[in-house]
């Protein structure tokens, strides 16, 4: 039965879906709308709200004089960096939190917890210090080491949830047959948790894609700056046409927006499993 | 036989340490290494021209600290930003959640839409409110000259700056907040709620006792990641003000960075980020006790 109530109802939920949309959307929009700007107008009559596709020629060309390819090589040289070593040292100590009961166990699992309130920048001056000595300043390698420290972790409590969800018995034969442990945790284990560590790729993958703090202050060169530094080196810059850094932030964006929409539940189930197994 | 076993059980004894300590050791040289060298310059004068040559002056630095008014200011910067990035952040993403459980046509776009500000990287973030918020041709001055106001001085003035910040950060966490919670909502058991409508509850009685109860672990355990990345965060806050103006939106992290890299004090810089971990810590076990006090009564 439709009474004025349900509709009142239904058009109140209607306009506070719009409104949500427009907020959560907004922003993008007028970053394509900026980017396809013509800068003259950006700073005298105004810019034009709507998309105005005919000028993606003339953006096209004013990223190409961007060294934005450059960039996003360095933003994904990191990124999978991040992704191997986290996946590669976070599976050892999920799959030792998930199948022993050693000493000190709990200690491992604080530790673990202990890396997600550590503010970055409360490690960035010792970090800094310790890669002038080993020589890791101004090298991609170095980011990579800083940044597997708060991804680690995070793979490591995924891996381990979904470990504990696999029988013992399937490793068990294995064992008898005298498979060495390693063996039995990658060709047995790892390939049964093919969706968690899909998971915990995509946020190591996205932390790397994400990293700035420690870029900013590690790199010196321009050709080796990941995108985000290069982007914010635009902030209070006023040469470089905004339709291009606009153009340049959705560039940088986009890969990540879409990826992020695809596997969106793999990576909350994976950051709140992350959170309560502290 | 018994050689077998008893190499068995050596290994057994051995297997969990040799998983577990590469990361251990990883974790050590490139986190804790550093944080506990970080900690204990807290306790010393370092300055960045002699970083080897600190001397160690106790809690001097601390008590500096707590003489200086500007510290107090981060510290009341960081937890009202904190605080009020939690109640906002996880209101507006339980809406969110709230408003698109129920199935409707586009309902996967405008999901998609909702969580675009959660999937985009941090810097392209700040730079299209950097954009947005500008004072002469930012797009919300348009708009607001359009409706016969004022210029508003988004992130230039002290009295807006911090606000702005947290519309950026609103919009940046409900997302996640709303994929959270809305995994909840659609766990909650459809026949508990149809008991309660033939009891005769209403919608709102319906939701008070059944399915505001079943989200609730949910809302605080994002609260609590909510919290913890707001201490922590530093991009977006440095990105759009660099933590003023005035001093209006510095809080304890952006000032590490300005005291390290601007007054060159290490000492003091950390002594900041001490401060910063132990308020993180605080709220995370305040989470754990509420979470045991509660694991407790559910299992009476």
């Amino acid at each position: 039965m439709i009474t004025p109530m349900k509709i009142t109802l239904a058009l109140v939920r209607g306009l506070l879906i719009a409104a949500l949309v427009a907020f959560a959307g907004f922003p993008i929009y007028w970053m394509a709308s900026t980017a396809l700007s013509v800068n003259s107008e950006l700073y005298s009559t105004g810019q034009v709200p709507w998309l105005q596709i005919q000028n993606l020629p003339a953006l096209a060309s004013e990223l190409l004089a961007l060294p934005l390819g450059r960039w996003l090589m360095n933003t994904i040289v990191i990124a999978i960096g991040v992704t191997v070593l986290s996946l590669a040292l976070g599976s050892l100590a999920g799959y030792a939190l998930s199948r022993f009961k050693f000493r000190g166990r709990g200690v491992v699992g604080f530790l673990l917890f202990m890396t997600q309130v550590v503010p970055e920048a409360l490690i960035l001056v010792p970090l800094y210090a310790m890669f002038i000595a080993m020589g890791l300043l101004n090298n991609l390698l170095g980011l990579v080491l800083a940044n597997v420290g708060f991804s680690l972790p995070v793979a490591a409590f995924i891996l381990k949830s979904a470990m504990d969800a696999v029988p013992y018995e399937i490793e068990e034969s294995a064992l008898i047959d005298n498979c060495p442990r390693i063996g039995v945790l990658t060709m047995i284990i790892l390939p049964l948790v093919m969706p968690s560590i899909a998971a915990a790729a995509v946020i190591a993958f996205f932390a790397g894609w994400n990293e700035f703090l420690f870029a900013s202050i590690f790199l010196r060169d321009r050709s080796l700056w990941p995108a985000s530094v290069g982007l914010a080196s635009f902030i209070g810059q006023y040469e470089t046409p905004m339709s291009a850094v606009m153009g340049a932030a959705l560039v940088f964006s986009v890969p990540a927006i879409v990826f992020f929409l695809l596997v969106q539940r793999k990576i909350v189930a994976g950051l709140t499993a992350g959170a309560v197994k502290g | 036989m018994a050689s077998v076993a008893s190499g068995r059980s050596l290994s057994r004894a051995i297997a969990p340490y040799a998983f577990v300590l590469p990361p251990v050791i990883y974790l050590g040289v490139f986190m804790f290494g550093p944080l506990g060298r970080q900690i204990w310059m807290s306790l010393t004068n370092t300055r960045i021209i002699n970083p080897n040559a600190g001397r160690y002056i106790g809690l001097r630095n601390f008590e500096r600290l707590f003489s200086d008014s500007g510290f107090y200011d981060s510290l009341r910067i960081t937890a009202l930003y904190a605080a009020a990035s939690v109640v906002l952040g996880v209101m507006a993403g339980v809406i969110s959640a709230l408003a698109i459980n129920q199935p409707f046509r586009g309902r996967a776009i405008v999901r998609a839409i909702l969580l675009f500000g959660w999937a985009a990287p941090n810097v392209a973030t700040s730079l299209i409110w950097l954009w947005m918020y500008n004072g002469q041709s930012g797009v919300f001055n348009d708009i607001a000259m359009a409706l016969g106001l004022e210029r508003i001085n988004w992130l230039t003035s002290a009295e807006m700056a911090l606000p702005s910040i947290l519309i950026v950060t609103v919009w940046q966490t409900a997302p996640f907040v709303m994929l959270v919670i809305l995994a909840a909502l659609q766990s909650t058991p459809e026949e508990v709620k149809e008991a309660a409508r033939i009891d005769g509850a209403d919608r709102l009685n319906v939701f008070r006792n059944v399915t505001l109860p079943h989200i609730l672990p949910s809302v605080q355990l994002v609260s609590l990641l909510t919290a913890v990345w707001a201490i922590r965060r530093f991009d977006i806050i440095y990105l759009l003000t660099g933590g003023g103006p005035l001093g209006s939106t510095s809080t304890l992290v952006v000032k590490i960075r300005q005291t390290a890299f601007e007054n060159y004090e290490l000492g003091m810089a950390s002594a900041y980020g001490v401060i910063g971990l132990v308020l993180a810590l605080l709220v995370a076990a305040v989470h754990f006790i509420v979470e045991r006090k509660r694991a407790q009564w559910m299992a009476r």
